[in-house]
């Protein structure tokens, strides 16, 4: 037993509202530098949709994550050990620009400097890259609230899934729905992308499980844009290196939560540490794969155990870790109660960012209700949900419905029990019923409703002391760096 | 002048400034080491420049390597006629390819917008020297027929001398112009190499290759630990492997030592009949004074007196030396009574010979650190180095008959008495019954 200690995360897709303020926050504090306007290490999705870049789940055409070599060992989807060292000249899995979309700003100079003339100036929109006029045809979100269907909404990865006739109805106009994707790097456990770097410049930190690029010995060979199945890393053109979600370690270190969990409107972010066990990563992640859920699930340490401890220990995880892992929301989630769930683990990276999946989208139409209360189909509704149970299913939890509905009724039930409590209209015995086909108790859903409705911040976000005062310096020393810290460029590139 | 600056000093400055360039860069500007691949702007017409491009110069690369690692091996291949046409038909369509792919390049840096915000100077510098380099190549290739064969006992004994410290040009001096100019091509791309994009050379990830997939870094106190034995160990074997060097060198130079040494045995050189002479008179001295020591000691073991001086040679100003019995140095005095005073002359301090001169509060001084002895109790003065007083020695007097006239032992209880009136005919002695009982 290998035990390590990872800060993860948990998005609840139910109470995001779309607003984009965390990639906001995030842009202003990280990337808004020369060669990084284009990148969004946050950003959110409309669902369905093609996301950011475009079709970024389409793994035929970039080839992330890993794959299995006669259904048994874990390679890269991306390239050989070799094929790495070919692909250093020319990468035909790496997106280019017009994947994502050209960064502009606009000319607000002009407002201020034109001439005296007839028309009122205006500000056109600027190439953030070339500085030249720009006829702006695609942005970052370009798909938000399901704009553009046809050419985004349609062409949904996930839909490949879905037959033809299940692909038109989703269309019809009563029934359309929608859900919001927040996304950031998944600092997975099996990271496809460290594994891809030529330059052994990619690493994951031991003691947080954060996932870094150490700027100084990146090469920019590109290998890990194509090899990260999420996109998540982004190649910076002026520097000539490559750049990632850091989860804000500089905040973080500081006992802070990063900016995009700080700043969520909807509070749907919860942060806190999981233990797992090293060693049966490459075991579990060889799974097949409607088994992959739950055999992340199983190599996530119960924190109370004895022996779970004692491993940690060995492995120099302190104390105060410990404590915030046994009280971390995340573990509830992900583990105790089996709501939230990973997004693609299909791509076998093992990610530790985990979502709750929304339930309103889902919700069937039953007559003129929008919720089905017939007695004996408390559930029915799944079947005749909007966005597809298999739809769900192909983004978290590789096909296996049965995953996502248990969830999904889980979730379902504490509703019915906060109604009863709240509203009165449904029977006890009745809800008691629910809860107990549900898989869960009245405490369990007062403690899920608790969690999920009215958490306060120390209870979304269980920081542990990282004690960077004991580390010894990653990039550079302790003494030496004081008084800076975090990401930049500390000098031009040549 | 032109030529060996062009054929000596050149290479030697661009082999220099590339490794302290490189090396420079490496430590000094780690952040600016990249690629700067081009791809992410531009991507479609990029695969038919840098492919065709890296692949050609990787290949024309290996051929230029494999001729001056091995050229006999390679110069006899190359004598059959099939091989030789077909590495030259290879070496060419990978010229072709390599024009091809730079030219490519070129026009996308040119043409496309977006690149042009990436495009510096030194980009245009590089390209338009790698085309007049490849472009000369191709020259040399088909303008003087089978380079691949004639390069081994040409350019690569040049390439070896200028390896070996020995620069030789004469092979190189004649060459025809398109050949030295390809040569001087190659050596500026290596003297631009550290400050330009073509740094990148230096970062070929071949370790790749061999590394474990996954990278986890530790930072907590426990690994701390760990890092610190993992470096005290990598610090041991430096440490180790620099004393083994050490030991290595110092071994060598002894053996160059010894083996000259032998070999200046066995080659007998002839020495000048005066350097001879001398060295034989010197030998001869030396022995002549061995025999007279030992003639002494020989005296000392068989007498049982030895005669010191007569009484009338001794003063109280100037001390007399002798030798005891011990073969050490003795002083011998007269004192105000006319009796003999004898003391040993070896200072107790280092075991100097002292000196004989008695001064005017009648001490003698031991010249080595300063100790004066008194001549009557053979005591240092306070404060002097020399902590214990010098012994003194038993001796006996005898008058012309040879009859003893007086003795004192060495814990100077004495005997007898000296007549003035005989005084001067008596003679000193010491004995070594006398020393022996002390």
């Amino acid at each position: 037993m290998d035990i390590r200690a990872q800060v993860s995360m948990v998005f609840h897709l139910d109470k995001c509202i779309g607003c984009h303020t965390c990639s906001v926050a995030c842009k202003n504090v990280w990337t808004d530098r020369p060669g990084a306007e284009y990148m969004w290490w946050n950003n959110v999705e409309t669902k369905p949709g093609t996301g950011f870049p475009h079709r970024w789940e389409d793994q035929d055409r970039y080839q992330g994550g890993w794959k299995l070599r006669n259904g048994k060992q874990l390679e890269l989807k991306s390239q050989s050990k070799l094929g790495g060292l070919l692909k250093l000249f020319y990468n035909p899995n790496q997106p280019g620009l017009e994947d994502y979309y050209e960064p502009w700003t606009y000319e607000y100079e002009n407002l201020f400097d034109a001439p005296e003339g007839d028309d009122q100036p205006t500000a056109i929109p600027i190439s953030q890259i070339t500085g030249e006029e720009l006829k702006i045809e695609r942005g970052p979100n370009w798909d938000d609230d399901l704009s553009g269907s046809p050419k985004y909404a349609a062409n949904d990865v996930n839909y490949d899934a879905l037959s033809e006739e299940e692909r038109q109805q989703l269309f019809e106009i009563q029934r359309v729905a929608f859900m919001y994707l927040p996304r950031i790097c998944n600092h997975c456990a099996n990271p496809s992308c460290v594994a891809s770097c030529p330059s052994g410049a990619l690493y994951k930190r031991g003691e947080d499980g954060i996932v870094l690029i150490n700027q100084d010995v990146c090469r920019g060979w590109r290998a890990c844009v194509s090899a990260c199945p999420y996109k998540k890393i982004y190649y910076n053109w002026v520097t000539g290196k490559s750049e990632k979600c850091i989860l804000c370690y500089p905040r973080l270190e500081t006992g802070q939560a990063p900016a995009c969990f700080h700043s969520c409107v909807g509070r749907i972010r919860y942060l806190g540490v999981l233990l797992y066990d090293a060693d049966r990563i490459t075991s579990a992640m060889s799974t097949a794969d409607p088994l992959l859920v739950e055999a992340q699930r199983d190599i996530i340490c119960d924190p109370n155990d004895e022996n779970v401890i004692a491993s940690a220990k060995a492995n120099g995880i302190s104390d105060e870790f410990l404590e915030a892992a046994r009280k971390s929301p995340v573990y509830k989630y992900v583990v105790k109660w089996k709501l939230a769930l990973p997004l693609h683990i299909e791509y076998r990276t093992m990610p530790m960012l985990f979502y709750v999946p929304p339930l309103l989208p889902v919700m069937g139409k039953d007559g003129d209700q929008p919720y089905d209360h017939a007695e004996e189909s408390f559930f029915s509704s799944l079947d005749k949900s909007r966005l597809s149970i298999q739809y769900m299913a192909r983004m978290f939890s590789a096909g296996n419905e049965s995953v996502v509905t248990s969830s999904l009724r889980k979730l379902m039930a504490v509703r019915y029990y906060k109604r009863m409590q709240q509203v009165g209209d449904l029977q006890e015995d009745k809800v008691k019923r629910i809860l107990r086909e549900a898989g869960t108790t009245p405490e369990e859903a007062e403690e899920i409703y608790l969690l999920t409705a009215v958490p306060t911040v120390h209870k979304r976000y269980v920081l542990p002391p990282i004690q960077r005062e004991e580390a010894i310096g990653t990039s550079c020393d302790v003494q030496d760096c004081k008084g800076s810290c975090g990401f930049g460029s500390r000098s031009e590139a040549k | 002048m032109l030529e060996l600056f062009a054929f000596v000093g050149l290479p030697y400055m661009a082999i220099l400034i590339c490794i302290v360039g490189v090396v420079w860069r490496l430590r000094k500007d780690p952040y600016g080491v990249t690629s700067l691949s081009s791809q992410f702007l531009e991507g479609k017409q990029l695969r038919w420049g840098s492919l065709p491009w890296h692949f050609g110069i990787l290949l024309i690369f290996a051929g230029h390597l494999v001729a001056f690692l091995i050229p006999g091996m390679w110069q006899s291949l190359m004598s059959v006629p099939w091989l030789l046409v077909s590495v030259e038909v290879l070496g060419i369509a990978a010229t072709l390819l390599c024009l091809i792919g730079l030219g490519v390049l070129f026009f996308r840096r040119l043409t496309t917008g977006k690149l042009q915000k990436t495009t510096k100077l030194a980009d245009f510098v590089v390209t338009s020297l790698l085309i007049a380099q490849v472009a000369l190549g191709l020259m040399v290739a088909g303008g003087y027929r089978w380079g691949a064969s004639w390069s081994t006992g040409t350019l690569t004994p040049y390439v070896w001398s200028l390896v070996t410290l020995s620069p030789d040009v004469s092979v190189v001096r004649d060459m025809p112009l398109p050949i030295q100019l390809h040569m001087t091509g190659a050596w500026l791309i290596l003297l631009i190499l550290p400050f330009t994009r073509l740094i990148h050379m230096v970062s070929v990830p071949i370790h790749y290759l061999f590394r474990s997939p996954q990278k986890v870094v530790w930072s907590n106190p426990r690994r701390h630990e760990q890092a610190v034995t993992a470096r005290v160990t990598q610090e041991s074997r430096r440490h180790f492997l620099k004393a083994a060097f050490g030991l290595g060198t110092a071994g060598v130079l002894l053996s160059v030592g010894v083996l000259d040494k032998l070999g200046r045995f066995f080659q007998m050189p002839g020495m000048h009949k005066d350097e001879e002479a001398n060295l034989l008179e010197t030998r001869l001295r030396r022995l002549q004074l061995t025999a007279e020591e030992k003639e002494l000691e020989l005296e000392r073991m068989r007498a049982e007196e030895i005669f010191v001086a007569r009484l009338s040679e001794l003063n109280g100003q100037a001390g007399k030396y002798f030798i005891d019995y011990a073969m050490r140095p003795g002083l011998a005095f007269k004192g105000e009574d006319g009796w003999p005073m004898l003391l040993s002359a070896k200072c107790t301090h280092l075991g100097c010979t002292v000196g004989n001169q008695v001064d005017a509060s009648g001490r003698i001084l031991c010249p080595c650190h300063v100790s004066y002895f008194d001549i009557k109790t053979g005591m240092p003065n306070p404060g002097a180095p020399a902590k214990a007083p010098l012994d003194k020695i038993a001796w006996v007097v005898r008058d012309q008959n040879g009859s003893e006239v007086a003795t004192e032992s060495a814990r100077g209880s004495r005997t007898g008495r000296i007549d003035v009136a005989i005084a001067d005919t008596c003679s000193l002695y010491i004995v070594k019954s006398l020393t022996l009982e002390a």
